[in-house]
């Protein structure tokens, strides 16, 4: 995880100005495929929607997910839960919507018809990874480094919100995590890099992994038997 | 392969290529037959009359249309063999049409058949299926199948052809009666392209074979073990977990992925230094 490499001060920030209204969610480029880079933090790209929350004023105002009018409804658990993990107000996050199964394992089934209305689909998580405004204050000129660390300062992981973990440096070995996972792709970001509207080129890559034959997907119980001695990597 | 099921010729224009039909599926189910709760034997289904209020035989049964509210009219094997119907022993080509989407006719099919074609008729069966692959074409013809006249579509399979029966247009339900606003969506060229992405990280080649009846296969193993006289245990359930349970499994599928690394490297590293030491041997000996 990235918390014990990097530097962990949080700037005190004045109170700041409203949300803005709009905003162009940073869009991605294409990546080929995994590679070990310090200046990159490397995520699980999750098997769920991008989506954007907005909290002012103690409440989750706005949740914008791709191609969904109205994600608040759909994912109305999540007004209660997020603005309370939330240490500070005026935040807009970006990350991904998700619904789980009873098994607490990911569900793209019951996330289709979270969706589609089905407010009692599954069980559904937010998964923060970038944080563009926080205490009322743009951040999107800072380096992504920096958002992260705010991001990691300010959401504490609840039952239903979690700041996504990562890797510095090492998208190979995530990659061979996630494969062990059934997940599709990881994410890649340039830690030096500004959040910008629309196309990231470098700044931001979607990795694909090499699909392996997946016999059964994994067993949380089986997993967490595993040696979790180096799991803070 | 099974005994064929029919055997007649393709027809069209002047030309009549023999061919024989074979079943190209079968029933994929798990059969079950039903019996009597408290002794166990296979119960029997009896035709009962209500008028006469008694248990007929099947012989004495015969087949009735409804052509108004409760009046029916008795139709016979030989009302039945007395129509008149082209197609009774051929594949009558009625047109050909291209093999796209676009005949939304044709998708709605009832079953599949391969075709062979009889010695005497090979070449004529190859021309026509080259012809068609070629010119990515499909023949629509009529065929006469368990007494019915069939509508079917003929098309290039593998190294034979393949007839896939259709429903006729009046089997079709219309899509009136279905909630479909596709006029009053508008799609921005943003989310468009972001679901053309999305398809073509998904585009690959489709092969039937990775795909399995997954329920029929657990079902299966629920009754063979049931044969064995164990009795079936109700499916594990795991205790619900949160986003969190799934961080902590990321965690350790990671921790679990170094620790594989680590030990892949120490025997590496292991089996350098076994190599090595006979070749510092060799050094003190020399």
């Amino acid at each position: 995880m990235p918390g014990d490499q990097l530097d962990l001060s949080i700037p005190t920030v004045p109170g700041g100005g409203r949300l803005p209204a709009r905003l162009a969610p940073m869009q991605p480029g294409e990546g080929t495929a995994p590679f070990d880079d310090p200046a990159y933090l490397f995520e699980a790209w999750w098997p769920g929607t991008r989506a954007q929350a907005w909290i002012e004023d103690g409440h989750l105002v706005r949740l914008r997910a791709e191609g969904l009018a109205d994600a608040l409804t759909a994912f109305s658990e999540l007004s209660e839960e997020l603005p309370e993990r939330l240490m500070e107000d005026g935040v807009l996050l970006d990350g991904w919507l998700l619904a789980l199964d009873e098994g607490g394992w990911l569900d793209t089934d019951l996330l289709r018809r979270r969706l589609a209305g089905d407010r009692h689909a599954g069980r559904p998580a937010f998964v923060a990874s970038d944080l563009l405004w926080s205490g009322g204050s743009d951040w999107q000129r800072r380096p992504f480094n920096a958002r992260r660390l705010r991001l990691e300062a300010v959401l504490l992981d609840g039952d239903r919100c979690v700041v996504s973990h990562a890797l510095r440096g090492e998208g190979t070995l995530l990659a061979e995590a996630l494969a062990r996972f059934g997940l599709g792709a990881i994410s890649a970001r340039r830690l030096d890099a500004r959040y910008r509207g629309g196309p990231a080129g470098d700044a931001w890559l979607r990795v694909p992994l090499v699909p392996e034959p997946i016999t059964e997907r994994p067993r949380l119980a089986l997993i967490q038997r595993l040696p979790l001695a180096e799991a803070s990597g | 392969m099974a005994r064929s099921m029919w055997r007649g010729a393709i027809q069209f224009g002047l030309v009549t290529i023999p061919v024989k039909l074979y079943l190209a599926t079968e029933q994929g189910g798990i059969g079950f037959n039903l019996l009597h709760a408290s002794c166990l034997n296979r119960i029997q289904m009896k035709v009962y009359c209500p008028y006469h209020d008694e248990v007929i035989p099947r012989s004495e049964t015969v087949r009735g249309y409804e052509w108004s509210k409760g009046k029916y009219v008795v139709v016979t094997e030989e009302d039945v063999d007395s129509v008149p119907l082209k197609t009774m022993r051929a594949i009558e080509i009625e047109m050909f049409v291209n093999a796209t989407r676009d005949n939304q006719g044709a998708q709605f099919v009832k079953a599949a058949y391969y075709l062979e074609p009889e010695q005497i008729g090979a070449k004529a069966f190859y021309l026509l299926k080259s012809v068609l692959a070629e010119q990515g074409k499909s023949a629509i013809c009529k065929i006469v199948l368990k007494d019915r006249e069939q509508l079917a579509a003929l098309n290039p399979f593998s190294n034979t052809m393949l007839l896939t029966t259709l429903h006729w247009p009046d089997e079709v339900r219309a899509i009136d009666e279905l909630n479909l606003p596709e006029d009053q969506i508008e799609l921005k060229a943003s989310e468009k392209k972001m679901a053309e992405q999305l398809v073509a990280s998904m585009t690959g080649d489709f092969s039937a074979d990775e795909y399995h009846d997954d329920y029929r296969q657990a079902l299966m193993a629920v009754i063979e073990r049931k044969v064995a006289g164990e009795k079936p245990e109700p499916a594990a359930r795991t205790e619900p977990t949160n986003i969190t349970d799934l961080m902590a499994a990321l965690e350790a599928s990671v921790a679990a992925a170094r620790h594989d690394r680590k030990a892949a490297k120490a025997d590496a590293k292991a089996a350098e230094v076994e190599a090595e030491a006979p070749r510092q041997r060799r050094r003190k000996t020399a």
